[in-house]
């Protein structure tokens, strides 16, 4: 192994991922917050930042985070059926599709971003989401230079 | 919007004990926010939330001239609304205010990487910050609200409710589906404690409620259509022949729909025999001196009841809970019939006589000789029926014993469930259920009886299961709630609603059809129409705003500039002016 090789692998090994998560108020904020007063420990790496709902969430949001360096971006809403404002989160389940295959097709593995639903009960499945989607991005490596 | 005036920020950085402090490294947060563009004044202190952080938030807003205040504490959702009052006693808008989760969101979900956490924590002080010196003063805005409330259900929780709120003088319009007023209470014939009919319990309070100058009551109706905000809703009362609808205006709302007694097909031989009855069946048998079996109509000599029938599955959805009246209701029954009979057994997972009165009967139970028997979760009697006969066969957990019996009548104590038509009251008013299928209220410690729809309250099994007294105590509660709303006569609503650019609007009507409530419409006395918010109908959501192509919809204290200000803040702090060059 070359020297600039070695190094590389360290940076690798030192490299933690910036996510971050959009979560709604209603559902996967009060979700986190369980997980928080339950004491669910889970990777450090997310920086939640609060809307009212999904629905609020423009894709522009998504594609700026990976722009600016986000190795991965979380979007947590209510389930469908159960949102606050009735069906924000189904819009935004209908950008959803289109946002992946445009996140592909600028050359962005898609396993980069993910969209899940937890309730304000779901604690767990909040904490094992964010975790899921770093080890995701934990095997893709850093974002920056991937852009086509 | 008006000139932008330089930002002064202040960053108070709460230890919350050793809650956030023991992990975060709460001086090393305060001493790095210091360094963050328009920060011109931070610290950490002890509790933020107490009395002594409130005063320290005013006094340096005096003395630093503080125009945004970040406090980096516990989850908004518990304590937002205490530090926009203090920052509005300390002469700033409310909306001038952001919070940062540091408890909840870090110190508590990371508590062995100390390091780490401290990371995250000056992150998300930096990111509140940067949106902090983007947030904008909103007026603070009034409703007046019109003194009627509507109660949806007429069961014991409803009827308590419309009392309690006409006596205090206010108008009362309620609505039941079935024909007549009562709900489950009135069909059962013997009520705990005593030994009255439901009817006997319940009558005097419809024959008031029927009779009450202030109530209007309608039956064989229901609420089919529902719209509005607090203080203000329209509700549109269909009677179910379909030939009349009216339309009533109301300023809050109590639903208390009560639940369905679980018709538990599948368990226990359930539907195989007559003699094999649920509770409810149980109590909705003609009351007499003798008790005769359906099947035959010969006298019950042998009597068997079942606890916890769809009620304590984990794993089962709709069916996890503890129904909570069964173990007390099982009790009386036995009790009760014990003199009419030769033996009564009740086969249990666990007896839970909680409430007031309650392990009295359970024990005046034992003392008649009902015999209790226990059985294990995972391993349930086996109910057969042959040749008409009903035969049990379990192992009983304290004797370690198979056991058989023969019960001439065998009562499931089954468990409440829902209304078939749940899903349609939660579309209505835009409520969220839990796990077990009910109403999810907006607090379940600290606010039980509200939703998170402002002006919206629940009672009763709508809530959660209960038994009749527990229902009636929240109806009394909720009847509170609502009345504390009329009496002040005007409420305060978020100003965090969307506005409109009609110089960008390209007139597409995206937003139109992405509004969940209606408020967005086209207004057509300009040319080409462009789109309108009616503030009062928006609930803030923001789906429009995200769905505009034109940019041309700002969602108030929660923009596109605020949000995106977060994310640069994270990833390109360096972009922020004054920022730290990483």
């Amino acid at each position: 192994m070359t020297e600039a090789a070695e190094k590389q692998v360290v940076r690798d090994e030192e490299w933690e991922p910036k996510i971050v998560a959009f979560c709604c108020n209603w559902c996967s904020y009060a979700g986190a917050d369980l997980a928080g007063t339950s004491r669910i420990q889970y990777p450090p790496n997310a920086r939640i930042i609060r809307v009212n709902c999904t629905g609020r969430i423009d894709p522009d949001f998504i594609l700026t985070a990976l722009e600016l360096g986000a190795d991965g971006v979380l979007v947590s809403g209510c389930h469908p059926g159960d949102c606050h404002y009735t069906s924000g989160n189904l819009k935004m389940r209908a950008r959803w599709a289109l946002l992946r295959r445009a996140i592909e097709q600028a050359g962005v593995d898609p396993r980069r971003v993910r969209l899940q639903w937890a309730s304000a009960s779901e604690a767990q499945i909040f904490a094992d989401g964010v975790a899921t989607l770093i080890e995701q991005v934990k095997k893709l490596g850093p974002l920056r230079g991937q852009w086509k | 919007m008006g000139e932008k005036e330089q930002p002064r920020i202040g960053v108070f950085v709460c230890h919350c004990g050793h809650n956030i402090a023991g992990t975060v490294d709460v001086e090393r947060v305060a001493k790095e926010a210091s360094k963050f563009p328009n920060v011109v004044f931070s610290t950490d202190e002890m509790f933020m939330c107490a009395d002594s952080g409130q005063e320290l938030i005013r006094t340096k807003i005096k003395e630093f001239g503080l125009n945004r205040v970040v406090v980096a504490s516990c989850s908004p959702r518990m304590h937002e609304p205490t530090f926009r009052r203090v920052v509005e006693e300390g002469g700033l808008n409310r909306y001038l205010f952001e919070q940062v989760n540091l408890r909840e969101h870090v110190s508590w979900c990371h508590m062995h990487q100390p390091e780490a956490a401290t990371e995250k924590a000056i992150d998300l002080v930096r990111m509140a910050v940067a949106r902090a010196a983007r947030l904008e003063s909103l007026p603070i805005k009034t409703v007046s609200v019109i003194p009627r409330t509507l109660i949806v259900g007429g069961g014991i929780a409803g009827l308590r409710a419309a009392l309690d709120i006409a006596d205090r003088g206010f108008e009362v319009v309620l609505v039941e589906k079935a024909p007549r007023l009562g709900g489950h209470v009135i069909k059962w014939t013997h009520m705990f404690p005593g030994d009255r009919t439901g009817e006997q319990v319940i009558g005097p309070m419809i024959e008031r409620v029927m009779s009450h100058p202030r109530i209007t009551v309608y039956t064989d109706s229901k609420v089919v259509g529902f719209d509005g905000y607090i203080g203000n809703f329209e509700a549109t009362i269909r009677s179910n022949d379909g030939k009349s609808e009216e339309k009533v205006e109301v300023g809050a709302v109590i639903v208390a729909t009560g639940f369905k007694a679980f018709k538990p097909k599948g368990y226990y031989a359930y539907g195989e025999s007559p003699n094999i009855v649920t509770l409810e069946e149980l109590q909705e048998m003609p009351r007499r001196d003798d008790l005769l079996r359906p099947s035959d109509g010969k006298p019950v000599k042998r009597i068997a009841f079942i606890g916890c029938v769809g009620s304590r599955e984990p794993g089962v959805k709709g069916h996890e809970h503890c129904s909570r009246y069964c173990c007390l209701a099982v009790a009386k029954a036995a009790a009760d019939l014990r003199d009419r009979v030769e033996e009564a057994l009740v086969l249990y997972q666990d007896v839970r006589t909680y409430g007031r009165g309650h392990e009295e009967i359970h024990r005046l139970a034992r003392e008649k000789r009902v015999i209790f028997s226990k059985f294990e979760p995972s391993e349930k009697p086996r109910v057969t029926v042959e040749k008409g006969k009903i035969i049990m066969e379990w192992h009983d957990v304290l004797a370690d014993d198979n056991l058989r019996f023969e019960p001439d009548l065998l009562v499931l104590a089954s468990a409440m469930v829902p209304p078939d038509d749940v899903e349609e009251t939660a579309n209505l008013f835009s409520l969220t259920r839990s796990g077990d299928g009910f109403f999810n209220p907006e607090h379940i410690k600290l606010a039980p009886l509200t939703t998170h729809t402002a002006g919206i309250m629940i009672a009763g099994v709508a809530q959660a299961a209960k038994n009749a007294s527990e229902s009636v105590v929240d109806a009394s509660g909720a009847a509170a709630k609502a009345t504390s709303l009329l009496a002040k006569g005007e409420v305060e609503i978020e100003s965090t609603v969307a506005h409109v650019d009609p110089e960008l609007c390209s007139s597409c009507h995206t937003c139109v059809t992405a509004c969940p409530y209606g408020a967005i419409s086209m207004d057509n006395s300009r040319d080409p129409p462009v789109a309108l918010v009616t503030e009062a109908k928006c609930h803030g959501c923001g789906t429009c705003a995200a769905g505009c192509p034109s940019a041309a919809i700002t969602m108030l204290h929660s923009t596109d500039d605020q949000i995106l200000s977060m994310v640069e803040a994270l990833l390109m702090p360096a972009m922020t002016s004054g920022g730290e060059v990483q």
